[in-house]
């Protein structure tokens, strides 16, 4: 049984739970706890029942609601869900699921961690489903609040220049990206009202672009903006900066709400307004976007060869793999490639949380994250050793798993573009292949360090926050076709309407 | 005539300026401040402005100024501290007083303004500025009242504090 | 033998200055009290009798007729517009807010607060005067009410050497400036022999087609300039208001901050519309031939916000810091000027009217925590997140919608403005406000970061009173309100130009 206004509920409905959290006394923190796992879970339930019901053979929006919001500026309260929204939805509502069981052992300030996670989880929701532009930037931007505090609250020892540096960094993409906006509301006239809109679907149609908006300066300078925006938050080489110190510095469920799903929305970004809006643009931007994805899936990889510390190499691999993203969606000659791309977000979500997660296992137990420090750790910890075994070679690309199958379409589709980017990332493989195998060696194998010799094994609790996510690797690495599926026939709109 | 009279006015308005700006004794700045207003008064009465210039007289001349230099030699006397304005903040200075200057003396000279004839004797004033002043201004008379008030107050107030605290 | 028809026409108009009437009335009430009534100076009867008279001023106004742009009242001195209308009860609020801030928070001491509360009064009375004067004489006088008045409310507190301080580099800047100001209202009145801006209007129109009277314009433009600009706290009349607002009692602060302020963007749209530009259409404006005055204060607007934003970086006094984000915020609302139209023009009233509710709420915080035992420094703000959450979260949130972020009202205030720009094409100017907005994310996070994200360094247990915590109620709630549904104040400001 579901609600009316579907997408509204499952939005709104983690902010019900934050509100509630704020009128629980102080003394009972398990009840707060309690209540965000609460809020998380009929968001999830529901995000099931539309991944089931969903027309997969649909090109259009599906759960559409549209009421006017701001008439003085044609802003309506939009939201609706496509092939690309419905699996980056599903992967919201697991992740943020699995972050509040992974939370559980936050004990200071309690109530605003889990309110603020609450209100998180919204705006990113919220991001995922906006059709509006406006509303589309009021999530985005709504979503650097909490993380802002959740970072800088309770990060690590270096949380507070992390904390700032993530939001300077975002911040300038975002601004940028409202000039654009407004440069389109300006630019576009609503057919049937004559007023200017922000609508995305009315926007997406070039025949309302004004006479100005179509001047190739203008366009260049509004993809740029946008790119830079969106390539901030990917994040692609040279705008990466940020994310090492965010990544290292955040607590564990925050870090793998960064990489499991933020940076998702640089990609989903580009796909749900760059591309639409100014398909012209992508095509000419296509090779640059190509390369700048293969300069991060390279410099990805080697900077995380470089790295000591666990937290930074998967935040390094994030920039690698979320490279394979940017390449495969700058492919147009054939919907391979950005299938794969879609493919990868989703793949990438699953995996580098699980990396996360088994970090944040290791850290609580041993309170470093230093690879070079561990060693034998297979013998001490038999069942982690298996989950991060899957997990490592899950992002290494090992067929079977889910990131091989997704990496491989990228890489099959960008070589009909692409041939000389698309050898060269393939070396990014092997990088990879090898810092993870190498680190595999450093922490599970040789011989047994005896000071952490005593840890104890992974709790039923952190298992439960592993195993799904293990499933659906498994799964997806033998039977991609459930997430295939979803996203097909919406991309190849997207291409066809691309290419023009 | 007219002409030579207007020009003494003009001098006895600015020479003493350069004075009251430039002379660091604050007693004779004062004492050149007295006659540029009454220069300005009789500038006010040249250009037919009667009334005016007689307020000029009585209220700058007879009353602020007077209080001006007696404020002056009760409380303290002798060289002021000079001003210690670097170099460049005097250039800087000097250049936007010569553009300012320039700017002025070419608007006034190039505007065409309107000019009205002046037929026979100037009529006298204060009969059409009180009327003015009953009439179409009288709101503004009142505020302006009001804001006398005010400042009153808060000046009373200043006042009573440097009372107490001796 | 005054005409007859002045007569008729004050008492005619008469009913159109209620609100200003009322308020001397407030004065009059006040000083009476003050003085008759010596065993009853109480700060609260004070209080209650000027906030009286300030609500008691916005009544008149639905009894008058609907306003219009040519509805004039009192021999042409003033104008009956939309702008008027709603700028009454704009600054009515402000003058409340400033008065019970003082109450709430004891920055005055007693034996000056009935002083304080006419000051008020009167400067509210003056700001009320000036944005419906539409003659130079009057504007002048108005603005002189103005800004006499708040110097010497800058100065009011005895016994602090930083009160006077201020209050003197005020006077002399201000005297400067205005004096500047009321030399180009000279040129322009010799010019058209009239102070009726109408009637100059049409003289400017005329003498802006001749060259050789063009150079006078631009004299008379750029002198006219000092005095708004000085009242804006805009480059490159800005220098006293660090000074000012970090030596005026903080409730002063913020309503200089908010009050006059807003009366200075006022009276830019007030003096520069109708004279130096030309209703192209409906919704758009020109600058008046040769003249190309938008440019120009579109490099202000940009050097303003560059400057104010960087400067502020550095300030650890939170009322020196709030000073610079002040100058930074004159140069976004010069956007609106800048853009020479109507959704211009809205946009200025929007922000102004959301920077009310942000700014004041930013200082009443400052003004809190340091008569709550804290100080302006930004050091006694370390990790006061966990003894004062309260008052924090308030001061977070008003940070937030000072730097312009969603879903607070300074992000719809900002988008106003930002679309005025791009809406006239100026884009460099939209992308230097934008990269303006991170700077200033900086030096606001700064307070945020103390107050949250680091751990106390002294214990000093804040107390904040139930009152100060309803007062930053009544202003959080506009801010947050008005970022979430602001279609109500969107309707107003639309209907007013």
């Amino acid at each position: 049984m579901l609600p009316d206004h579907l997408l509204s509920w499952m939005i709104f409905f983690p902010l019900l739970g934050a509100g509630l959290i704020l009128f629980v006394p102080k003394r009972y923190p398990t009840v707060m706890k309690g209540i965000a796992l609460a809020a998380t879970i009929p968001p999830l339930w529901w995000a099931a029942n539309l991944y089931v019901q969903f027309d997969r053979w649909g090109t259009g929006f599906q759960y559409v609601e549209k009421v006017p919001w701001i008439r003085a500026f044609n802003i309506h309260y939009y939201l609706g869900i496509d092939g690309i929204s419905v699996p980056m939805v599903l992967l919201t509502a697991l992740l943020s699921f699995i972050c509040i069981i992974a939370s559980w052992n936050i004990n200071e300030h309690v109530r605003g961690y889990f309110a603020l996670f609450l209100l998180l989880d919204t705006s990113m929701k919220g991001v995922f489903c906006a059709l509006d532009f406006f509303m589309f930037y009021v999530f985005w931007e709504l979503m650097l609040l909490p993380m802002y505090f959740l970072i800088g609250i309770w990060g690590g020892p270096r949380k507070e220049y992390a904390a700032i540096k993530f939001f300077l960094f975002t911040l300038v993409g975002s601004v940028l990206m409202l000039v654009v906006m407004l440069v389109f509301y300006f630019g576009s006239v609503e057919p049937a009202t004559g007023l200017h809109s922000f609508d995305l679907t009315i926007l997406a149609d070039q025949s309302v672009h004004q006479a100005f908006l179509r001047s190739h300066t203008i366009r260049w300078l509004c993809y740029l903006g946008l790119f830079i925006g969106f390539a901030i938050k990917i994040p692609l080489v040279p705008f990466h900066t940020w994310l090492p110190d965010a990544h290292v510095e955040a607590p564990t469920a925050i870090s793998v709400i960064l990489a499991g799903i933020l940076l998702k929305m640089g990609t989903y970004g580009i796909l749900r307004i760059s591309y639409p809006l100014l398909p012209d643009m992508a095509r000419e931007f296509a090779l640059f976007a190509a390369t700048l994805g293969l300069i991060s899936i390279i410099y990805g990889a080697l900077c995380a060869m470089a790295q000591t510390d666990l937290k930074k190499l998967i935040a390094y691999s994030s920039i690698s793999h979320m490279g394979f993203v940017m390449l495969g969606m700058s492919v147009f000659s054939n919907t391979t490639a950005i299938n794969g791309a879609v493919l990868q977000m989703f793949n990438h979500g699953t995996v580098t949380a699980m990396l996360f997660l088994l970090v944040g296992v290791i850290y609580d137990r041993a309170h470093i994250r230093d690879i070079d420090s561990f060693g034998g750790l297979a013998k001490t910890m038999p069942v982690y050793a298996g989950y991060t075994g899957l997990a490592f070679f899950a992002a290494l690309g090992l067929p079977g798993l889910s990131s091989f199958i997704s990496e491989a379409l990228v890489l099959v589709g960008s070589f009909q573009q692409y041939k000389i980017i698309t050898i060269t990332a393939t070396t990014g493989i092997i990088l990879t292949a090898a810092y993870f195998l190498w680190t595999m060696q450093r922490v599970f194998l040789g011989p047994q360090n005896k000071k952490w010799a005593d840890l104890p094994e992974i709790s039923l609790r952190e298992a439960f926050t592993l195993t799904p996510l293990a499933l659906i690797v498994v799964l997806l690495g033998f039977y991609p076709m459930p997430v295939l599926d979803l996203i097909g026939a919406t991309l190849k709109h997207t291409v066809a309407m691309v290419v023009g | 005539m007219t002409d030579l009279i207007f020009n003494v006015f003009i001098l006895l308005t600015i020479i003493p300026c350069f004075w009251v700006a430039l002379s660091s004794n604050i007693v004779h700045a004062a004492f050149s401040l007295l006659i540029t207003l009454f220069g300005i008064a009789g500038l006010y009465v040249l250009l037919g402005a009667d009334f005016i210039g007689v307020i000029q007289v009585i209220v700058y001349i007879g009353g602020i100024l007077v209080l001006i230099i007696f404020g002056v030699m009760m409380t303290q006397r002798g060289k002021l501290l000079p001003l210690s304005i670097q170099l460049p903040g005097k250039l800087f200075g000097a250049v936007l007083t010569g553009v300012i200057l320039a700017a002025l003396l070419l608007s006034a000279t190039r505007t065409l303004w309107p000019v009205a004839a002046v037929l026979g004797e100037p009529q006298l004033t204060s009969a059409a500025i009180g009327d003015l002043l009953l009439g179409k201004y009288l709101i503004p008379f009142e505020i302006a009242s009001v804001l006398l008030l005010a400042a009153l107050i808060g000046a009373v107030l200043i006042a009573r504090r440097s009372v107490r605290g001796e | 033998m005054i005409p007859e028809n002045f007569i008729q026409s004050n008492l005619q108009g008469i009913s159109f200055i209620g609100p200003e009437l009322i308020l001397t009335l407030a004065i009059l009430l006040i000083l009476l009290v003050g003085v008759l009534l010596p065993y009853w100076r109480h700060r609260i009867l004070f209080t209650i009798l000027a906030v009286a008279g300030l609500a008691g001023s916005v009544l008149p106004l639905w009894k008058l007729p609907q306003p219009a742009p040519d509805l004039t009242y009192l021999s042409n001195l003033f104008v009956w517009d939309w702008l008027t209308f709603l700028s009454k009860p704009f600054f009515a609020v402000v003058g409340v807010l400033t008065i019970l801030l003082t109450q709430v928070t004891g920055e005055i001491d007693n034996s000056e607060y009935s002083e304080c509360t006419i000051l008020v009064l009167a400067v509210t009375m003056g700001m009320m005067l000036l944005v419906a004067s539409t003659d130079l004489l009057m504007i002048y006088l108005a603005f002189e009410t103005m800004g006499i008045l708040s110097y010497l409310l800058v100065g009011i507190r005895a016994r602090d050497e930083r009160s006077g301080e201020a209050a003197l580099k005020y006077v002399l800047y201000g005297a400067f400036t205005s004096g500047t100001m009321l030399f180009g209202f000279s040129l322009l009145f010799g010019l058209a022999g009239s102070t009726d801006l109408l009637a100059i209007s049409q003289k400017v129109a005329f003498a802006s087609q001749h060259p050789q009277d063009r150079l006078l314009l631009i004299v008379a433009i750029l002198f006219f300039l000092a005095g708004l600009l000085f009242k804006t706290a805009s480059f490159p009349f800005h220098f006293w208001c660090p000074d000012v607002y970090e030596g005026a009692p903080t409730p002063i602060t913020a309503f200089l901050s908010v009050g006059p302020k807003a009366a200075g963007f006022v009276l830019f749209i007030r003096l520069f519309y109708p004279l130096f530009a030309t209703g192209h259409d409906a919704t758009i404006y020109e600058a008046v031939s040769g003249l190309d005055w938008p440019s120009i204060l579109a490099l202000v607007s940009a050097i303003t916000m560059t400057l104010g934003n960087l400067a502020a970086i550095h300030q650890n006094n939170l009322k020196r810091l709030l000073a610079y984000s002040s100058i930074a915020h004159a140069g976004y609302l010069l956007m609106g000027i800048v853009s020479l139209s109507d959704l211009g023009l809205r946009s200025v009233v929007f922000y102004l009217v959301v920077y009310l509710f942000m700014n004041v709420g930013a200082f009443a915080v400052v003004a809190m925590v340091a008569s709550a035992g804290g100080s302006e420094e930004i050091d006694s703000y370390r990790g006061l997140g966990a003894r004062a959450p309260y008052v924090c979260v308030a001061m977070a949130i008003f940070l937030f919608s000072l730097i312009g972020l969603p879903p607070f009202a300074g992000f719809v205030g900002k988008v106003y403005l930002f679309a005025a720009v791009i809406y006239k094409k100026i884009y460099w100017l939209a992308v230097v406000a934008a990269l303006n907005t991170v700077i200033s994310l900086y030096y606001y996070l700064r307070i945020v970061k103390a107050m949250f994200l680091e751990k106390p360094t002294e214990t000093i247990q804040i107390q904040v009173p139930l009152s100060s915590r309803v007062l930053l109620l009544a202003l959080l709630v506009p801010t947050l309100g008005l970022g979430i549904y602001w279609q109500p104040l969107a309707r107003v400001v639309s209907g007013m130009f």
